[in-house]
């Protein structure tokens, strides 16, 4: 009797076709999917929020954020989502819930969501003009920043939107959909898309 | 070939003379230049008859050169982009362009239709109401589409639109409505104090009135000072100039709305655009600086082609080198109309008289008369001679009595200005009267709104610069923005004097709105019969109910009814004002949201695999389920789903069913939350267990059901219905912020991280034992009935198990990291085989849990109570929980309520529906004797026959009984027996076994 193999499969797999779409020339959309990552849903335990805010400040170095913001650790990111509670993005492997768990036991529940999200990082000199066709939120540069984040909707479907560090030279953006809208989404975005051209990749790096 | 374009002037104009543009209209060759309107080439090809009237199919030409034309109106392109309804005046020319006219049979220029004429008489206002009332059944039938054939506009495509449409949010401080000079100027001192800036433009060219009239500002002609200004605002980052786009709307919270025609001035949008985008612009203030539109005198033939807008004639003959008329009469009641008759003798043109109403003419306009070598006549147009041809004669009443005859080919008209009082008065404002000017002004606007220049009643090119400034610099400083605005442009106001005409009484038709065919003695007919009301005046004549929203002719009707009713203007108001400004499609307002898009859509983690199977899909919300998996040679859904659940009962089969909500409540006090949410305890639950429970809304009625799990101490794994699961997270939440605050839970939804199968059927032991470590213990001691915990599969993965059922049978459900979904499918497929395993849709479950009478949206449908559901005994005694109290109202336990049954047809060979009555057996089917109706039903391969569940009065206490169904929709009757629910395995020990 063989062992069976579990192949992961990303909610993209069969929607993404990595390469060129939409107008020709120069793309000004940059569209990547981020394969391999850890997700864990941080929420505080009843009046423990000081204790969780340490536990994630002895784990990652950074304070966890207390607003709308993504904060940049060395191997995570640690994302607001409401009062007392944030996401830990990670790597693949990096912070994991079984990893996390002993760290927050007591200040926190730990849910993991590294299943339940689709990961997107949008760039490129027309990212900011495609977004507004999706997003209500003002991304002017001077209004969201870097590690801005905002917990949001895109085309009736809910998503948290954050601001990462520039890619070359240009604003990055990075979306969390859940994963079963997330196909439906991704054929929006390259319809809002197509008129600056796209380019379209998947990575397991972030 | 292409007319020669006889009436454009050899020089002038903002056209490209190198970019020579053909065009049809009615099937004719033209040609015109870049730069052109439709209307203007029209003009230019000396075009003058473009459109049949609404009601009377009377010749029309073009009257104005904006938004506001009422008459002009073309169907524009052919097949499935034709575009009723289009303004020639804003249709931007494009090499190629179709368009017709609109409303005449055969021709435009022998129009059938135009006997209607002869019937004027009974055409007035309410002639419908009047004319058509018996016998009413005829409306439907005969009336109203004989009457839609005669009168009426364009003819839409009645295809799909082929182009695409999109909708964009977009932020600022300060949003302005126009570019002219008040909307440049406003743009100017906001931009300059740093402020973000989106300037709208209607127009394809930013300059307004400017681009026409001309005048000199800074001292620099006008063209020169808004290239110079364009070129400023274009240097500041964050100002962003959208021409071909209408500020039509303003909304709560600084919210507006804009329509930008991205390609509507291309034969079709190239590929991956939009024709048309719809914006929403969230700004902290808006400058309205949209102008003012001129208006008529109403008089006798005053919709004769050719008669035109004074302002219209100078943008042809100066925007656009066109000239609408060899010799041309003006009719003004106001020194700006006089511009008009400036312009025709600058560019060549003959005057044949200025016919003013007031009583006296500036020495300056007395001069320009006789230098031009015509006369001014005081008095006004009474008649005009002319048809579809144009006009040729005026006649004019002089003051004193005397008659006067102008033969001219072009009558211009200034009746004054209106502003466009439009968006600030969307939030309901009324504008207020201004004696002054003869006009309606904003009386004040939606918060962060301010109206300037024209917009606002100051008709000077001075003051609309220096309002327009002032407004910008204001705005700016009160959305934050502090810069230096520099210095204010600066020109002369030019005199204003105008004496109030609205119409002048003469013999024949005279047109008050010339799109709807309403007449000044429509108007006076219905201040006759009552409908004094503005609001009354409006809907009994349809003044201003055409796609022009009688931008010319509002006032002017409300201006006649002040007069035969004896009252002010301003006493007799305004109507209501609505957006959208301009007509906005409703392609733009769907956007993306069409076809498949319509909604978004959720999609299983084996989705893709279900679709390689052939799987039908149906749609359950937003999601995507398999329904059932055909196999060849199967004739109908029934044989597939039959195969399918005869499988399950003998071997083994499995379904998605990932679309559950899927719920992580966390903490101390997960237990006790439970226990208030659902109406059974959860607090006693151990670890490693599952347990069904049934939660009630605050009045008592069931609101959702599902399986629960314990999988640690402060850990449980709730599950909601299909439906329900968005709806429970919030009520969930509420129950935790809100009303049990004292509580230590969190919740997280985890409905997409885990792929959730049910594997079911005598042989899921033996399926299981395949994918499932041979350390884990699935015997029934080692896996009891109700368990649930974590166990290794084979290849590494864990998977969480719970021994649930919902078919009756045998049953697992098991669970992984959503990214397995896929390969689970396949594994369970590889593991199956030597079983025969199926994969099973959503009517083989429906069927089953319908064979085992287990409960589901028909039955849990926010009318019953646990009761109801024979659910009952679950009500926990020992707790309290949300809707116990209300639960127990008399009405919700009364003896008589409608009950869960089981239904089968007295003759085994019939079909059950859903939907059909109970009614006793020998009684007359009637609301008296309503007993109850069927919920759900199915064919049950294991009974081979149609049976089903109802909700009938006392239903339980008549179990054998035999009732009547009674089906009106379908026109079916029948017996049926109701009968217990619960059609297979009563004693459940196929679940347990």
């Amino acid at each position: 009797m063989a062992d069976f193999s579990w192949d992961v499969r990303s909610p993209l797999d069969r929607a993404l076709v990595a390469g060129p779409y939409g107008a020709q020339g120069e793309a000004g959309v940059t569209l990547t999917e981020i394969r391999n990552f850890d997700l864990v849903q941080v929420m505080a335990r009843r009046g423990k929020a000081g204790e969780m805010a340490k536990a994630a400040k002895t784990r990652f170095g950074v304070a966890a954020p207390d607003k709308p913001e993504a904060v940049g650790a060395a191997d995570a990111t640690l994302i607001w989502s409401g009062p007392d509670q944030f996401l830990v993005l990670s790597k693949g492997g990096k912070h994991t819930i079984e990893a996390l768990g002993p760290i927050f036991a007591g200040s926190a529940s730990l849910s993991d969501q590294s299943h339940a999200r689709a990961l997107i990082s949008v760039s490129g000199e027309k990212a900011r003009a495609m977004l507004a066709k999706l997003s209500s939120i003002d991304l002017h540069p001077d209004v969201f920043g870097v590690g801005a984040a905002a917990a949001t909707s895109m085309d009736h479907t809910s998503v948290t939107l954050w601001r990462g560090a520039d890619r070359g030279g240009q604003a990055a953006f990075n979306l969390l959909v859940f994963a079963t809208f997330a196909e439906s989404l991704w054929h929006t975005i390259l319809d809002s898309a197509a008129e600056y051209g796209v380019t379209i990749g998947h990575s397991e790096e972030f | 070939m292409a007319a020669d374009q006889a009436n454009r002037l050899a020089s002038g104009g903002l056209i490209d003379r190198s970019a020579s543009l053909n065009f049809r209209f009615d099937g004719k060759s033209f040609s015109g230049f870049k730069g052109d309107t439709l209307a203007s080439a029209l003009v230019a090809n000396g075009v003058k008859l473009v459109g049949r009237s609404f009601k009377y199919h009377r010749p029309r030409g073009i009257l104005t050169a904006g938004s506001e034309e009422p008459n002009a109106l073309v169907e524009l392109r052919s097949g499935a982009r034709r575009e009723p309804n289009t303004k020639a005046t804003t249709a931007e020319l494009y090499d190629g362009l179709e368009a017709a006219s609109q409303n005449r049979w055969p021709s435009l220029n022998f129009d059938v239709m135009a006997v209607n004429q002869l019937f004027a008489p009974i055409f007035v206002a309410g002639f419908y109401y009047k004319t058509f009332m018996w016998p009413a059944k005829f409306w439907e039938a005969i009336y109203e589409p004989a009457i839609r054939r005669a009168a009426g506009l364009g003819r839409a495509a009645q295809v799909s639109d082929p182009d695409h449409y999109d909708k964009a949010w977009a932020h600022c401080d300060v949003v302005i409505a126009g570019s002219g000079p008040a909307g440049l100027a406003a743009a100017l001192a906001a931009g300059r104090s740093g402020a973000r800036v989106i300037l709208c433009e209607e127009d394809f060219v930013p300059g307004g009135r400017l681009l026409a009239d001309g005048g000199t500002i800074d001292g620099l002609p006008a063209s020169e000072w808004v290239a110079r200004t364009l070129a400023e605002l274009a240097a500041m980052p964050d100002v962003r100039i959208m021409t071909r786009t209408t500020l039509f709307g303003v909304y709560d919270g600084g919210t507006y709305g804009a329509i930008e025609r991205v390609n509507d001035h291309l034969p079709m949008p190239p590929e991956h655009q939009v024709r048309q985008r719809l914006w929403r612009i969230v700004a902290k203030r808006c400058v309205v600086a949209a102008g003012a539109i001129e208006r008529p005198i109403v008089f006798a033939g005053n919709d004769t082609p050719g008669v035109m807008m004074a302002s219209a004639m100078r943008s042809y003959i100066s925007r656009y080198a066109a000239t609408p008329a060899k010799r041309i009469a003006l009719f003004t009641n106001n020194e700006d109309g006089w511009r008009t008759a400036e312009t025709a003798i600058a560019a060549g043109l003959q005057v044949a008289a200025v016919i003013d109403a007031r009583p006296d003419v500036s020495p300056a306009h007395r001069s320009l008369a006789s230098k031009g070598g015509f006369p001014v006549l005081h008095g006004s147009v009474v008649g005009v001679n002319g048809g579809k041809n144009g006009v040729r004669k005026i006649s004019v009443s002089l003051t004193g009595g005397a008659r006067a005859e102008v033969e001219a080919d072009g009558l211009a008209v200034s009746g004054g200005w209106n502003p466009a009082v439009g968006l600030t008065s969307y939030h309901r404002g009324r504008p207020k009267w201004r004696d002054d000017i003869a006009a309606f002004v904003p009386d004040g606007a939606p918060p962060g709104m301010v109206a300037a220049g024209a917009a606002n009643g100051a008709f000077g090119l001075g003051a609309c610069l220096r309002e327009g400034f002032e407004a910008g610099a204001a705005a700016a400083r009160d959305a934050g923005r502090s810069g230096n605005v520099g210095s204010m442009p600066v020109a002369d106001d030019e005199a204003f004097s105008l004496t109030p005409l609205w119409h002048v009484a003469g013999k024949g038709k005279a047109f008050v709105d010339q799109q709807h065919d309403v007449t000044a003695s429509d108007v006076e007919l219905a201040q006759r019969e009552g409908f004094e009301s503005v609001e009354h005046l409006k809907r009994y004549t349809t003044l201003g109910m055409a796609t022009d929203q009688g931008k010319t002719s509002n006032v002017a009707g409300l201006a006649i009814m002040a007069a035969v009713s004896g009252k002010s203007i301003p006493e007799t108001g305004t109507t209501i004002y609505r957006p959208p400004y301009v007509p906005v499609a409703i392609g733009a307002f769907a956007g993306h949201h069409r076809d498949e898009n319509f909604h978004a859509t959720r999609l299983t983690p084996s989705h893709h695999w279900a679709a390689e199977q052939g799987a039908v899909f149906v749609d359950t919300g937003l999601w995507k389920r398999a329904q059932w998996y055909p196999r060849p040679g199967e004739k109908d859904w029934l044989e597939s789903v039959t195969r399918e659940v005869n499988a399950v009962r003998s071997g083994v089969g499995f379904c998605d069913v990932s679309t559950l909500g899927k719920i992580d409540v966390h903490g101390p006090d997960a237990g006790a939350f439970l226990d208030r949410v659902y109406i059974n305890a959860f607090s006693s639950l151990p670890v490693g267990k599952a347990r069904y429970g049934l939660m009630l809304r605050e009045d008592g009625i069931v609101y959702d059901d599902g399986t629960t799990s314990r999988l640690a101490e402060d850990h449980y794994f709730l599950t909601t219905t299909t439906a329900k699961a968005g709806l429970v997270m919030q009520h969930l939440e509420f129950c935790r912020q809100v009303l049990f605050p004292e509580l230590d839970v969190q919740l997280t939804s985890v409905s997409d991280q885990w792929a959730q199968f049910s594997i079911a059927g005598p042989k899921t032991r033996d399926l299981l034992r395949e994918i499932v470590d041979p350390a884990e213990d699935l015997s029934n001691e080692g896996f009891p009935f109700m368990g649930a915990r974590e166990v290794a599969l084979r290849g590494g993965l864990k998977a969480r198990l719970f021994r649930i059922s919902f078919s009756g049978e045998m049953a697992f459900e098991i669970s992984v990291p959503a990214r397995y979904g896929e390969a689970m499918a396949r594994n369970l497929m590889i593991a199956g085989k030597p079983f025969g395993v199926t994969p099973y849709g959503t009517e083989a479950l429906g069927v089953m849990r319908v064979e085992k009478g287990h409960v589901a949206g028909p039955e849990l449908n926010g009318t019953t109570t646990a009761g109801d559901l024979g659910l009952g005994k679950m009500m926990s005694t020992k707790k309290d929980f949300i809707g116990r109290v209300m639960a127990g109202r008399e009405a919700l336990v009364a003896p008589d309520r409608q009950v869960v049954v089981g239904i089968k047809p007295v003759d085994k060979a019939r079909r059950l529906r859903s939907g059909a009555h109970i009614i006793p057996k020998g009684e007359t089917p009637g609301p008296d004797n309503d007993r109850g109706y069927v919920t759900s039903v199915c064919f049950s391969p294991v009974l081979d026959q149609w049976i089903g569940l109802g909700l009938v009065e006392r239903g339980r206490e008549r179990i054998g009984e035999i009732v009547h169904a009674h089906d009106p929709l379908r026109g079916e009757d029948y017996d049926v027996e109701l009968c217990n629910p619960v059609f297979y395995d009563p004693d459940g020990g196929r679940q347990r076994g």
